[in-house]
């Protein structure tokens, strides 16, 4: 074979070896502004206290978030605590996302995330590995592995620390597990997160948020230092006793709803709930 | 040296027909045109080149943006599109409790949102029908290209206006011969020619000139249940500073037995 034949079939052979991973997937690549048209008052300003509508919490949920004081932000330990994977897409701030790939195969090693607030920081580790066992460290944002189903990335979550569904209280187990699902649709993404805790809900929860893409994204660090917001005897933690929080109703009687609406539950997300309603 | 050249020219031929051929693939993959045939052949009904299936009953869980969609806001309460603008908030103050009920609530740039079991089937092979039994509106989406002159016979206005739909292939996805459907994919559905109606019960306005642009995509949980999410982005000129997108979900119900129809108020 001359050079000339073997030059033009390597180009060939490049060609085809090259379209696969030219071609393979969508790609999601890089800075993502959250689009905050849903849930506007619970991701901004911060919801309620007492405002658990639509989900799906069980009573050892719903007794954590009526003992949770919103003074409990205000001790050191807990002024620097990130979100959780499971609330932190619905937080404030932009979302980078990048992609690690082997050097020599650039075969994709493993997918990150990173939102500035708090410095969120998430690798989806996408080379088919298993997560650990269970006595594995838990953290904030937790064990995750992803794959590709067609053009959607879908990512499984394990190893969570213990957090929140929601910032005002509504608690979420270390046993709880994540499933993500990144959709993109021209320079939109939805954002779909399902949620499973046998502790704190009765069925799983679903989420679904957009980002649109920020063609020149960038992004400041954020550094956090505690401060003493309130002296307090040492070992004092803000809670209330059951029965004693007189803060729950207010939610309701503000936007004129029934406190059986109010306390979640899966049977509040229903179309026919509504005909239990004044 | 001639040979040489011929050579030369002969695989620089070859790889440039190739390149083309891969880059038409890649163009019919990110437009999403339907069917497995690939270029120059027959074209192919939607249902059966239709990556996903839609059809069937679903349920909205409403867990986000709860206080406006299972319950009338009250009036000129607009704190949730914040993109209103000054006009879309004077045309809001114009509603009263009198006109809850309307059927203007349900028209296709609103109707997603509302507390809904939505019920989708096949009219015919390029046409589905989508049907809500709150406010009992029937959407038609339709899947067929205009004509030879480019042009699409919209009809009158209406509540529904006219949709046309198209199914969203994989980018990996390669039309041919032989390729089958693939698996996964979505359905984007733009709609057009409404009538003005409104975003919320309580009056929240959009204009006739709003356009609607949704997708579709269907996946299945970890517990086996099966989910619908709808990606919507209103766009309308008249009453919205900018594009107003949400996502709503559905949960696939076994039959039809939850399905409670129930009319609106044609005003």
């Amino acid at each position: 074979m001359n050079m000339g034949k073997s030059a033009c079939l390597f180009s060939l052979a490049l060609i085809i070896s090259g379209s696969p991973a030219t071609f393979a997937q969508m790609n999601i690549m890089g800075y993502w502004n959250p689009i905050y048209h849903e849930d506007f008052e619970e991701r901004i300003p911060g919801p309620a206290l007492g405002d658990y509508l639509g989900l799906p919490i069980n009573e050892a949920g719903r007794l954590r978030g009526q003992s949770w004081s919103p003074a409990l932000l205000t001790l050191p330990e807990h002024q620097c605590k990130p979100h959780p994977s499971t609330y932190g897409f619905r937080g404030v701030g932009v979302l980078r996302i990048w992609e690690e790939r082997d050097p020599a195969t650039q075969e994709l090693i493993k997918i990150h995330t990173y939102i500035a607030w708090q410095a969120q920081h998430r690798e989806i580790w996408m080379d088919g590995r298993e997560h650990p066992p269970e006595y594995a460290r838990h953290t904030w944002q937790g064990f995750s592995t992803g794959h590709w189903e067609g053009d959607a990335l879908v990512v499984h979550t394990t190893h969570l620390k213990a957090g929140w569904i929601r910032r005002n209280g509504l608690a979420l187990s270390d046993q709880a597990t994540l499933t993500d699902r990144f959709h993109r649709h021209g320079n939109i993404m939805t954002h779909v997160s399902i949620i499973e805790d046998p502790v704190y809900l009765s069925e799983p929860l679903i989420k679904t948020n957009g980002f649109e893409l920020l063609e020149n994204g960038s992004m400041d660090p954020y550094p956090c230092n505690t401060v003493v917001e309130v002296v307090r005897p040492e070992g004092e933690v803000p809670h209330y006793l059951p029965g004693e929080n007189t803060y729950l109703e207010e939610f309701a009687n503000d936007v004129g709803l029934p406190l059986e609406a109010t306390m979640g539950g899966a049977e509040t997300a229903l179309p026919e709930f509504q005909e239990k309603l004044p | 040296m001639k040979k040489a050249i011929r050579n030369s020219l002969s695989c620089v031929r070859s790889v440039l027909f190739f390149m083309g051929v891969l880059l038409t693939c890649g163009v019919h993959a990110q437009f999403g045109i339907p069917g497995p045939g690939g270029p120059g052949a027959e074209p192919v009904a939607a249902r059966q080149a239709a990556p996903i299936d839609l059809t069937g009953t679903w349920v909205s869980i409403v867990n986000e943006d709860w206080r406006w969609r299972m319950v009338t806001p009250e009036k000129a309460d607009t704190s949730s599109i914040i993109m209103l603008n000054a006009r879309g908030r004077e045309v809001a103050n114009q509603w009263d409790e009198s006109m809850d009920g309307s059927c203007k609530a349900f028209g296709a740039a609103g109707l997603m949102r509302m507390p809904t079991r939505l019920r989708i089937s096949w009219d015919d092979d390029n046409t589905m029908r989508l049907e809500t039994d709150a406010g009992r509106q029937t959407r038609i989406l339709n899947f067929m290209a205009p004509d030879d002159n480019g042009e699409i016979d919209r009809g009158a206005p209406s509540l529904q206006g006219y949709s046309l739909a198209q199914w969203k292939m994989p980018v990996s996805y390669r039309p041919g011969p032989n390729a089958e459907p693939p698996q996964t994919g979505s359905l984007e559905v733009v709609t057009t020619n409404l009538l003005p109606a409104w975003l919320r019960r309580n009056g929240v306005p959009y204009s006739a000139q709003t356009r609607l642009s949704e997708y579709f995509d269907r996946f299945a949980a970890p517990n086996g249940d099966e989910w619908l999410v709808v990606t919507s982005v209103v766009e309308d000129p008249v009453y919205l500073n900018r594009s107003f997108i949400t996502s709503s979900h559905f949960k696939r119900e076994a039959d039809n037995a939850n399905w409670n129809p129930k009319a609106c108020n044609n005003d």
